[in-house]
């Protein structure tokens, strides 16, 4: 007994160990298909009770598990559709598993202060997934969304590394970021400028870096673009430029999943401008001169009682034959390496979950010296301390370090002076120091552009915490009470050196400005929700209070007279200090918001928004102003009325109306001040502004109509708004009469129109071994001054040049201002202008009208391609209708003119500047017909401010062409999925510009009054890029 | 029984209590701090000061915020649009004086090449700075008898109101000569007065030219009974320094009006008792002018330092080996002539305008030695200086027998003295005030007094600035332009 017990047992044990050692050979096998019984090829397959047993499917979407177990559930997820849980037991373990209808029907989109189910929402909302972003090697979030959204204009303003992108929704630039629900800055995150003119003074801020540059996007999970005033209302006082929503990546239960992500590429400049050798330059000359003697010839009083036609025909000096021939585009412009590397970690159990991310980022400039690199830390944590309370934490930290180009936009920058620079000018002498550009032909330069970017070195460094902490008690079955409480701090330095070699410092021995910039910016939330279903009808309400508050200062120190051969640029090793600041601002808000939700078998959808916010900018009688917003939905497809048909599967129709309102006017304007200043060494004050006690909150009434439409089973899908917004009580800096002491006062006037109309269309063409989708976007945007306090008020972009735009009742913002250029007279190959007054000159006073800086259509078109393990996309975008105002244009289109460059001896050694390659399409002979006119030495035959520098402004171009292998393992024992990628950005550009890119704008084009803007801005580059991506 | 089961329950917790309660303590926490400031003031919340500013309000409450006001006028001269540089420079830019360099710039070109439109950059900037100094005068004018403060003194307070009103008049003369018809006293072409502190509504239209003199007079005159040549701030007295408006800077100015107003025997009375004070005198070495701060020939001299600098330097000068772009202002190779004429072979000012060491592409201009010193930058305004005076009695005088006062100027400026042997064309005194004033914004408004415009500019040239095309469109027309503009 005692023995058969005992072999009994062991042979239990036995049998029970070989079962636990052969217990992966029970076998689940099936076939995994959609909802049309199309395979799925590559969809994931895991064991529920251990995550680390899967595999893939194949080729025919058949999967082949072992499970240690002889009855479970397998887990099947594939990207775009819900994941599904399908038990296996004795007896069924060949399962046939059809995954849930498109995930679209369950896809919930964030919305300000929660989510929503997609199918519910009725604001105008565009939404693109991080799965989206994550193939997608960017370094600026914006970039992301380039082209695929309707109603979203972005543009590259500028190619500098780590540049911000101008984002306009709806025609309205700088919109509100929300990153993890904190409302950011969206200004320049610099504490001074980089660009001046020779005497020393500012010109402008040079190019801004974004605030949202410190955003890893590989971090990112979602972005929402919330257009239409029902879904932006809850944010209210800041939301009338519409409201971009970022939410990053969060921990998952289950296996602690890794994904190391890099990429390595290298930047050239896209369309370089072609400047004429030295030979064709000589030529170029030459050809003035012979063309100026014939005028001369017909009439010896073409150039005035004393010309001199000697100049015309004296032999050009020994200097202009030196066989110098220098390319400055190749000397100041490189092939730039840019590399990311991204390593992330996200996992953790039902209760406690994480995501960890690191990046560095490293772009090199196609401008000789300037740099963006970023390291970017991130932790985000979620506890579940019960079903009822749980707690977490967003945690960002980005230091960043920049080597700026200076004077990108002014005409005494690197790129500007190498536009025009004479290409017998050698860069360096022969015994190795920098040439001295004004022995050299061009009298453009204001420096060897070479020097300027080596001996002019400039640092931003970015310290930038993001933090929020955040409890959740959920009560009374339908009730959820959410308290975050978040700061974002920002600590930045800047540091100028302008060492003696520069012609700006060489008087005084060097000089240095060292800058520094703190701002905190805390806020607290206080959300409580209440959602409740009964039968059909569906509740959700929505109410909260906000405090926000911001505290920042500034200083800056500026020294001159650096020892020599020292190496020290820090203003301590300064002989002199030559000026100091110091000032710190603030601002504080509080807000009250509510929204109530409420749909009928989600047919009948209804919504009402409001905010409420009270803010330190205005006056204490008008600090406070409310932002109510109403929106309806109908989905007419779900009516039993609605014929059931094959092609019209789905339609909902949205109208909504709102109200939005904008601060963004800095801190105190309602004040009048008097600020301090010094005379004769004495301390005092000296009245600053006017100001309007009255200024209240411009606000921003926004219509909207529109369709979410769904052909043949959603294989089509997409939706189409109409819009009008009307800015009214504007907040800006208003034109009054000096003879009030100041020129303009900040206070609220005009109202501006935004109507236009966005539509598009994403497809699924195929979905078998091929998929392949294609999606198309188009925009148009009319953009109107309704009134102004004062009509026809010209502004300039720079200010130092003559009026560029004018701000006119019935035009848009960002109009051209200048002379009309009517052409090249074909007999004589004068330029003609059209004398408007009649007076016989042509000068400013014959301005008009010329062009406008918006576009009226704009979109783009995607496509990805998916078969087996390969995939390839493509994703373009185009704008229409808009011009820009070369203004840099009438230097490389100068035409041999000389600003009297001549000796006493009527010996030419110096002309304006080297021309372009588009002036040899010049005029020559009596009877060409072209745009350019004659080459000349006395004459100037291009007018700047006028519509000969004005250039069609439309572009097509493929943004990304991306091509990827998949490599996906048989198990996912080892590492879950390899992806090697290669990408270009930018190959094709389609457009007429002369310029390097239609799409630059030298202001940064963040001011639509002054868009539209090319002074030789840093310019935009074409990237060839390769990298991996391994999950395991 | 319950309460029992509940204290056990409390007292000895389960994990998942313990959790659960220190998750409501979290919470609660929250919550109270959530309410607390919440419930705290909102209005307290939101109200903020600058740190960096006064408000208005805050202003004029006692002698020291008065003081601050009367430092800050004086800032307002400086601005780089007014006397920091750029008006005496672009009224001798747009003369015989002098030419343009810089980039191509529109608005600059226009004044060196005579040919001015009403949407010039540089004109619309000084018409607001100037009247911004008004503005400024006119907020001092309006609180300085309202002020209670014991530490006050009357002397002080008139000497300060004093001050006041002649920057306001000076502000106002400056506008005159630059857009209104100042050479006659019949033409309606004067310009707008502010006399008190303007809304930002108003709308002032011009005034005549004789109004214009008539308030500028006023000013003036009111402020001789108010400003001392002497600083009441220190016990005991001791004389105002040049660089602040004296009793003497008053006189000065008034003869320097009633001068253009053509009322000669005003000017003359003005202009002796100026240099008959026996506090100026005219330099040894006429470059101790320029280079030494507050010289004995400055009766208002506006001062600069290397933290507070002014634009003359870089814009007349601004490296030795400068191009022409990066020169603002050049001096005319008109000028150059000028003082290569026989009559002014030792004249010594000559030597304050350079047309040899520049860069061939500035030549056949120059550059003017008035403001020279590249490493501060701190050159003063010269807004009225003694030889003005010698020049405005001159102008007064027949020159048979030529005046002394002229020959006093020329022969400190190493040229001999008119004797009643020479023949006059009377062009003498404007050529005299050529060849001291030049670069220092006296020649085109020299020009017009004289009605020499168009004979030396160009027949197409007009005697006044043109109003900015933005204050015409700003006051919806009611500012009148000047005819052909």
């Amino acid at each position: 007994m005692k023995r058969t017990t005992i072999t009994k047992l062991l042979i239990f044990v036995l049998l029970f160990i070989t079962a636990q050692s052969f217990a992966q050979n029970y076998t689940v096998t099936g076939k995994v298909t959609d909802a049309n019984n199309v395979e799925l090829i590559g969809a994931t397959v895991r064991l529920k009770s251990d995550a680390s047993i899967g595999t893939n499917t194949d080729e025919e979407g058949e999967f082949n598990l072992k499970v240690p177990e002889i009855s479970g559930a397998l887990i099947f997820t594939y990207v775009g559709y819900a994941d599904k849980e399908v038990a296996f037991s004795v007896g069924n373990m060949f399962l046939k598993v059809a995954m849930g209808a498109d995930r679209e029907l369950e896809e919930v989109i964030v919305v300000g202060y929660g989510v929503q189910r997609k199918s519910d929402v009725i604001g105008a909302i565009s939404t693109i997934k991080g799965d989206k972003i994550e193939d997608q090697p960017v370094s600026n979030v914006a970039s992301s969304i380039q082209g695929k959204v309707s109603g979203i204009n972005v543009s590259n303003a500028s190619g500098t590394p780590g540049a911000s992108l101008l984002v306009s929704i709806r025609g309205l630039s700088n919109p509100l970021y929300v990153v993890e629900g904190i409302p950011l800055i969206s200004e320049s995150n610099s504490a001074i400028a980089t660009s001046y003119d020779t005497q020393g003074n500012v010109t402008g801020s040079g190019q801004s870096i974004s605030s949202i540059s410190d955003i890893n996007p590989d971090d990112i999970a979602s972005v929402e673009i919330l257009k239409d005033a029902s879904s932006t209302a809850i944010y209210g006082a800041r939301a009338s430029n519409g409201v971009v929503l970022i939410t990053t990546k969060r921990g998952q239960a289950g296996k602690t999943k890794f994904n190391l992500n890099y990429y390595t590429g290298v930047q050239s400049v896209l369309h370089p401008i072609h400047f004429l050798n030295s030979d064709q330059f000589v030529a170029l000359e030459e050809e003035a001169r012979q063309n100026d003697l014939n005028v001369y010839n017909n009439d010896n009083m073409a150039f005035g009682p004393d010309f001199n036609p000697a100049v015309l025909t004296n032999p050009l000096p020994d200097t202009w034959h030196t066989g110098v021939n220098t390319d400055w585009m190749n000397e100041i412009f490189r092939a730039a390496p840019i590399n990311d590397v991204d390593f992330s970690m996200r996992g953790g159990s039902e209760k406690t979950k994480f995501f960890f991310g690191t990046s560095y980022f490293d772009q090199q400039g196609t401008v000789i010296e300037s740099y963006y690199k970023r390291f970017n830390t991130r932790l985000n944590f979620d506890h579940e301390i019960n079903d009822h309370i749980s707690f977490g934490t967003n945690l960002s930290i980005t230091y960043s370090r920049n080597r700026r180009s200076f004077n990108d936009d002014v005409y005494t920058g690197i790129v500007t002076n190498a536009i025009g620079a004479s290409p017998l000018m050698p860069v360096y002498n022969e015994d190795g120091t920098y040439s001295d550009f004004t022995q050299y032909q061009a009298s453009w330069l204001s420096d060897n552009p070479v020097k300027s970017a080596h001996e002019i070195i400039g640092y931003t460094n970015t310290y930038r915490l993001l933090g929020t902490v955040f409890g959740q008690i959920k009560f009374a079955k339908n009730f959820a009470f959410k308290s975050s409480w978040s700061a974002d701090y920002t600590y930045l330095t800047d540091n100028q050196y302008f060492s003696p070699l520069t012609v700006d410092a060489e008087n005084v021995g060097g000089k240095a400005t060292d800058a520094n910039f703190n701002q905190l910016i805390w806020l607290g939330e206080n959300i409580l929700t209440y959602d409740k279903k009964l039968g059909d009808h569906h509740v959700n309400l929505v109410g909260g209070f906000t405090l926000q508050e911001s505290q920042s200062a500034s200083q800056s120190i500026s020294g001159q007279g650096f020892p020599e051969g020292s190496g020290l640029q820090l203003v301590s090793s300064a002989a002199n200090i030559t000026g100091g600041s110091s000032t710190a601002t603030g601002w504080s808000l509080v807000s009250f918001l509510g929204r109530v939700t409420y749909d009928y078998k989600s047919k009948y959808l209804f919504e009402v928004s409001a905010r409420s916010d009270g803010s330190s900018r205005f006056s204490p009688s008008n600090q406070f102003a409310f932002f109510p917003a109403v929106a309806g939905g109908w989905r007419i497809s779900s009516e039993d009325f609605f014929p059931k048909n094959e092609v019209l599967t789905g339609l909902k129709l949205r109208a909504s109306y709102g109200l939005t309102g904008d601060q963004e006017i800095g801190d105190f304007q309602y004040v009048k001040f008097w600020y301090p200043i010094t005379y004769d060494g004495q301390p005092g004050l000296a009245p600053r502004n006017l100001s309007d006690p009255n200024l209240k909150w411009q606000t921003n009434k926004m219509i909207d109509f529109g369709f979410d439409y769904e052909l043949f089973g959603a294989r089509l899908s997409g939706s189409f708004d109409y819009y009008k917004g009307n800015k009214t009580d504007l907040l800006s800096e208003d034109v009054i009469p000096g003879t009030s002491g100041f020129g303009t006062i900040t206070r609220n006037y005009g109202n501006i129109e935004n109507k236009g109309w966005e539509f598009n269309v994403d497809a699924t063409v195929l979905r078998s071994a091929v998929t392949w989708d294609i999606g198309a976007n188009i925009s148009y945007l009319h953009n109107e001054i309704i009134s102004l306090s004062t009509d026809g008020v010209l502004v300039s972009a720079y200010n130092d040049l003559a009026p560029t735009h004018i701000l006119q009742e019935g035009e848009a913002l960002g109009t051209f201002w200048g002379v009309k250029y009517l052409g090249v007279d074909p007999e004589t190959g004068d330029p003609l202008y059209e004398d408007l007054n009649n007076d016989g000159t042509i000068d400013d006073n014959d301005a008009q009208i010329i062009g406008k800086a918006t576009p009226d259509y704009y979109g783009g078109f995607y496509t990805d391609l998916k078969w087996k393990n390969w995939d390839l996309s493509l994703s373009s975008s185009f704008s229409i209708g808009n011009d820009v105002y070369n203004l840099i244009r009438g230097e490389y289109e100068s035409l041999g003119w000389s600003d009297q460059g001549w000796d006493e001896n009527n010996v030419l050694y110096q002309v304006y500047a080297n021309n372009s390659d588009i002036v040899n399409n010049r005029w020559q002979q009596p009877g060409d017909q072209t745009d350019i006119p004659r080459a000349s030495l006395i004459n100037l035959n291009v007018y700047q401010n006028s519509s000969q520098t004005i250039e069609n402004g439309s572009f097509f171009r493929i943004r990304t062409i991306l091509l990827g292998y998949t490599i996906k393992p048989k198990t996912t024992k080892n590492f879950n999925s390899i992806r090697i990628y290669a990408q270009v950005q930018n190959p094709f550009l389609f457009s007429g510009y002369s310029g390097f890119d239609p799409e630059v704008s030298s202001n940064g084009g963040d001011q639509p009054s002054t868009a539209g803007i090319d002074y030789a801005a840093y310019p935009s580059a074409r990237t060839f890029m390769g990298g991996f991506s391994f999950n395991f | 029984m319950k309460t029992f089961n509940s204290n056990k329950i409390n007292s000895v917790p389960s994990v998942k209590n313990l959790c659960s309660l220190c998750g409501k303590t979290f919470f609660l926490s929250f919550f109270i701090l959530t309410i607390l400031i919440s419930f705290s003031s909102c209005k307290k919340f939101l109200s903020k000061t600058s740190p960096n500013d006064v408000a208005d309000e805050n202003m004029f409450q006692d002698a020291a915020s008065l003081e601050s006001a009367r430092i800050g006028l004086y800032n307002t001269l400086q601005d780089v649009n007014y006397y920091g540089g750029y008006f005496p420079l672009m009224v001798d830019a747009h003369s015989d004086n002098g030419q343009t360099g810089g980039y191509d710039s529109p608005a600059l070109d226009e004044l060196g090449n005579k040919t001015l439109t009403s949407s010039n950059l540089y004109i619309e900037n000084t018409w607001i700075e100037i009247y911004n100094t008004i503005y400024t005068a006119n907020q001092i004018i309006e609180h300085v008898d309202g002020i209670e403060d014991p530490t006050l003194s009357d002397e002080l307070r008139n000497d300060i109101h004093g001050e006041a009103l002649t920057i306001r008049a000076l502000a106002h003369f400056d506008l005159l000569r630059m857009f209104g018809e100042h050479w006659d006293l019949t033409s309606t072409y004067g310009i707008p007065i502010v006399d008190h502190i303007a809304t930002p509504e108003e709308i002032i239209g011009r005034s005549t030219v004789s109004a214009t003199y008539d308030f500028i007079i006023g000013d003036l005159t009111a402020a001789l009974d108010l400003v001392s040549n002497d600083d009441y701030r220190y016990d005991p007295v001791v004389p105002k320094g040049h660089q602040y408006i004296t009793n003497d800077a008053v006189k000065a100015l008034l003869a320097r009006v009633y001068q253009y107003k053509k009322d000669y025997a005003n000017a003359s009375e003005f202009a002796s008792e100026v240099i008959n004070s026996g506090n100026f005198s005219l330099a040894s070495n006429v470059s101790d002018v320029y280079t030494t701060k507050l010289s004995s020939e400055s009766i208002f001299e506006l001062t600069f330092s290397s933290l507070d600098r002014s634009q003359y330097n870089a814009a007349t000068y601004a490296r030795p080996d400068a191009l022409r772009s990066e020169v603002l202002f050049l001096a005319n190779e008109n000028l150059k002539e000028f003082f290569a004429q026989p009559d002014r072979t030792n004249d010594s000012r000559a030597a304050l305008v350079d047309f040899v060491n520049n860069d061939l592409s500035i030549e056949p201009d120059g550059r003017t030695q008035k403001y020279r010193g590249e490493d501060f930058q701190d050159n003063s305004a010269y807004i009225i200086r003694l030889p003005e005076m010698f020049l405005i009695e001159a102008e007064g005088s027949s020159f048979y027998p030529p005046p002394e006062s002229i020959n006093i100027l020329r022969m400190a400026r190493g040229l001999p003295a008119y004797t009643p042997q020479d023949v006059f064309d009377g062009n003498e005194v404007i050529n005299e005030r050529r060849a001291e004033l030049n670069f220092e914004g006296h020649r085109f408004f020299d020009l017009a007094h004289w009605g020499k415009v168009q004979e030396v500019l160009g027949a197409d040239v007009k005697s006044v600035f043109p109003i900015p095309l933005r204050e015409v469109t700003a006051s919806g027309g009611v500012l009148e332009q000047y005819p052909g503009y």
